[in-house]
């Protein structure tokens, strides 16, 4: 999958699990940070993007620290991605 | 002593901000839902999260919580709050096999979700308390409330009661036999004969304090009970009617025939110019309906008329003063409110 | 108005089925959690638990309940119920007249594998069908006992039982009811347990509160109830400590956190001073929440040190029972009464380091002490925060 295809389908999978029902995939900018100021998410958001990351790609984060590092906005989460999928 | 001055409702009818009574939503499916207001003052990134019966509750609390701060208390009645989460989780729980799962429902569905939720919004830290004694969830928490009037006089309580149908509480209340088994219109709820009721939900949140100026009713009486036996129904209804001067009586009848000997009991003992109502058709029934009629009862004392959509049996009498409601949740959950002009 | 006294006592936790049972093992530091549990989730024998030894066939048989529908959290309350009854010795007629005040956070849930098949089953309803609520024990108690009067189910989270007792209290002083009997229940629940996990603050070791090295809480099981009389009452009844002091409060802050400087925690424990009439430097003890997360403790201890100007010695049971969710209020403030009736604390268990920024150590010795004022917290989800004042007759 391209990198901005991987982009797009993230949002609309990070609306429907976190039920941002107000939002389009387009309203979400690709270096906007997920957590405080930008789309205000907070730690238990974090927690369902772990299981996101496990359900969809198989990405298993065991250490809170590490996804400190990749729950910083859509492009790092995208990078993240692209490099451990399994699936 | 417990004065009513706003009240509130979010129900399966036209009771939020316009009261209109003129108007029947029907039931879809043996299940009256609540008709939902956009909740705009509600920010989205807390909204997205709340489960109905939170929203429902947080909605029909706004209007109070915005205009009046520094209330000294948010006691809430409910039986099925948290419900749908509950059970969606425990979905989650089963499906997965316990693996790796999202913690939002499990965060959602404790029962202190809603009064938790009204404190968060209007960064309330005072008095927070929520009854699940199922059927007599709203009882009690009027009866705290109540209290907590006596021991801080001269301070604003919110008070509500809350319940929501969700699909899983829905099956599991059908299969314990507590709906109808046919599909009844509720219409003709009253007229049905057979056993269960039809679902409902809704939520009523009134703002109280002890002062008698402007206030819209007053309660007077709050009495509950646990029985099977109707003759001691009987008893409290006649201690109640006896004290009081009755003008209106609400019942909560529910067109279950396996209850209607409890109703049956009270209204035998009323005198020929009561007015008789119920409401049930209206909302349906859940657990926490004493707070529609509680909100019924102040439109009615207020506007010191009743609508017709509620009228069982018509009264000559032109002016109310007292009103009496009696329910009854499951055969032996039961209560008296007596409520009155302020 | 009226003192409140506590005159009975009844208690089923992980490390005992009696009252005096749970005493002599918090006298011995014994600690009730182990990987060797028996409730059937993948979680047995991988993460630590607080498990009551006693299965429902043996409660079932030593109660003389042989109803199908009742639950674990029912039979869990029946029994320290029966106990608390008995301890104060009330009659059936005192016990019909009593108000009575459960609380649990997910009552009969427990019996997760029905609930599941029920939810969408059509027909063939389990025996459970009515007993999943959360009031549900409340109920078959109230039928049991005969209870016709008042009768109550609180749900405030991890605080419930802790607002039963209050409620108890403010009933009775406020003239309602001559006689209460409050506590609360929960049981090890699939819910709670991957609830808590997918929180990520279950720990996989037995938890250590208040240690910086706390990794989480561990769940646990347990029941208490406490009777409650007016002091005109209580003429030739052994007595264990008065109930001086509620306070509830809310931290509006989190749904599941509490706000970095334990605003809830401190409002609830300054409200039960006001209450008490006490000053804080007139606490001598406190049975602290103390749930060995990252968040309670450290907010738990900053609102101690906001209200203290020398916080009182101070203990976390949860690392002997586990946390106990909606019985943790009524245990913590049975073992309060406990301490005050014997004049004694019991010792902190896995502490090692304190942790840095408040600095607090707590009691680390069984000891005989001379106790007035014993303090008991229960904070839970929704910021509900409730703090309890039990004193010496």
């Amino acid at each position: 999958m391209e990198t901005v295809e991987l982009k797009e389908v993230l949002k609309k999978q990070i609306i429907e699990f976190l039920n941002l029902r107000d939002l389009k995939p387009e309203d979400i900018k690709n270096a906007e940070p997920l957590f405080g100021e930008g789309l205000g998410l907070d730690s238990i958001d974090s927690l369902e993007l772990i299981v996101l990351l496990q359900r969809e790609y198989g990405i298993s984060i065991k250490d809170p620290k590490e996804g400190r590092k990749v729950l910083v906005d859509i492009n790092t989460m995208a990078d993240y991605i692209e490099k451990n999928r399994t699936k | 002593m417990l004065y009513i001055h706003q009240s509130y409702c979010i129900s399966p009818q036209q009771t939020f901000m316009n009261v209109d009574w003129n108007v029947l939503h029907e039931a879809m499916d043996n299940k009256l839902k609540v008709v939902e207001p956009a909740y705009e003052n509600i920010p989205r990134n807390v909204l997205r999260r709340m489960g109905k019966s939170v929203r429902i509750g947080v909605g029909a609390a706004f209007p109070i919580i915005n205009e009046i701060k520094n209330i000294a208390g948010i006691i809430i009645g409910t039986a099925t709050a948290g419900k749908e989460d509950s059970f969606t989780f425990l979905k989650q729980v089963m499906d997965y096999d316990e693996g790796l799962l999202t913690p939002t429902n499990f965060v959602q569905s404790t029962s202190n979700a809603i009064a938790a939720q009204i404190g968060m919004l209007s960064a309330n830290k005072f008095y927070n308390i929520t009854h699940v004694h199922k059927g007599l969830a709203f009882e009690n928490a009027m009866f705290d409330a109540a209290m907590q009037l006596k021991e801080n006089p001269q301070h604003d309580y919110l008070l509500g009661g809350v319940d929501e149908i969700s699909d899983d509480d829905f099956n599991l209340n059908n299969l314990a036999g507590w709906y109808k088994k046919e599909i009844v219109s509720n219409k003709d709820l009253y007229e049905s004969n057979s056993s269960g009721s039809l679902a409902g939900e809704g939520s009523a949140m009134f703002l109280i304090n002890d002062k008698k100026e402007n206030a819209a009713a007053k309660v007077v009486a709050i009495k509950t009970l646990f029985t099977k036996d109707e003759e001691e129904i009987k008893q409290q209804t006649k201690e109640l009617i006896s004290e009081n001067k009755i003008d209106v009586f609400i019942s909560g009848e529910n067109g279950d025939n396996r209850l209607q000997r409890f109703y049956n009991a009270c209204e035998s003992l009323l005198e020929e110019d009561i007015a008789i109502v119920h409401f049930k058709h209206l909302c349906g029934e859940y657990p926490t309906t004493t707070a529609f009629a509680t909100f019924l009862a102040c439109d009615i004392l207020q506007k010191q008329s009743i609508p017709n959509i509620v009228i069982k049996k018509s009264t000559d009498k032109t002016s109310f003063g007292n009103i009496l409601i009696y329910n009854n949740y499951q055969g032996e959950q039961h209560s008296f409110i007596l409520i009155s002009k302020a | 108005m009226s003192r409140i006294f506590i005159t009975g006592i009844g208690i089923i936790t992980s490390i005992g089925n009696s009252t005096e049972e749970n005493r002599v093992a918090l006298m011995n530091g014994v600690c009730g959690i182990s990987n060797k549990t028996k409730y059937p989730s993948k979680y047995s024998g991988v993460l630590p638990f607080g498990e009551i030894a006693l299965s429902n066939d043996e409660l079932k048989s030593s109660l003389n309940i042989h109803d199908e529908s009742v639950t674990r959290a029912t039979l869990l309350s029946v029994h320290a119920f029966e106990e608390a009854i008995k301890d104060a010795r009330l009659s059936s007629k005192e016990i019909s007249d009593s108000a009575f005040i459960n609380a649990t956070t997910v009552g009969g849930m427990s019996e997760t594998e029905e609930l599941y098949h029920d939810i969408s089953a059509t027909q063939n309803a389990s025996p459970f069908i009515s007993s999943y609520d959360v009031s549900a024990p409340t109920v078959f108690m109230q039928k049991h006992y005969g209870i016709k009067d008042f009768a109550n189910t609180i749900n405030t989270a991890c605080s419930s039982s802790a607002n039963a007792i209050m409620l108890g209290a403010r009933l009775i002083k406020n003239g309602f009811v001559n006689k209460a009997i409050v506590g609360g229940v929960d049981c090890l629940s699939k819910m709670t347990i991957n609830g808590f996990n997918a929180l990520q603050i279950l720990s996989d070791e037995v938890c250590k509160p208040f240690d910086a090295d706390r990794k989480g809480l561990n769940l646990g099981e347990g029941a208490a109830f406490l009777v409650l009389e007016k002091e005109e009452d209580c003429a030739n009844k052994k007595i264990y400590a008065e109930v001086k002091g509620y306070g509830n409060a809310n931290d509006a802050f989190h749904a599941s956190s509490i706000s970095d400087n334990g605003d809830g925690p401190f409002l609830a424990m300054q409200t039960a001073l006001d209450v008490a009439q006490l000053n804080a430097d007139e606490i001598d003890f406190i049975n602290a929440h103390g749930t060995a997360t990252e968040n309670n403790d450290l907010t738990e201890s900053r609102a101690m040190l906001r209200l203290f100007k020398n916080v009182p010695r101070f203990v976390s049971v949860k690392a002997n029972i586990g946390h106990t969710l909606g019985a943790a209020g009524v245990i913590g403030a049975a073992y309060s009464a406990l301490s005050i009736a014997y004049q004694e604390v019991y010792p902190a268990l896995n502490f090692k380091n304190k942790i840095e920024e408040p600095g607090l150590v707590p009691n680390l010795q069984y000891e005989q002490k001379s106790l007035k004022h014993v303090m008991a917290n229960a904070f839970g989800f929704g910021g509900n925060c409730t703090s309890l004042i039990l004193s010496k007759v």
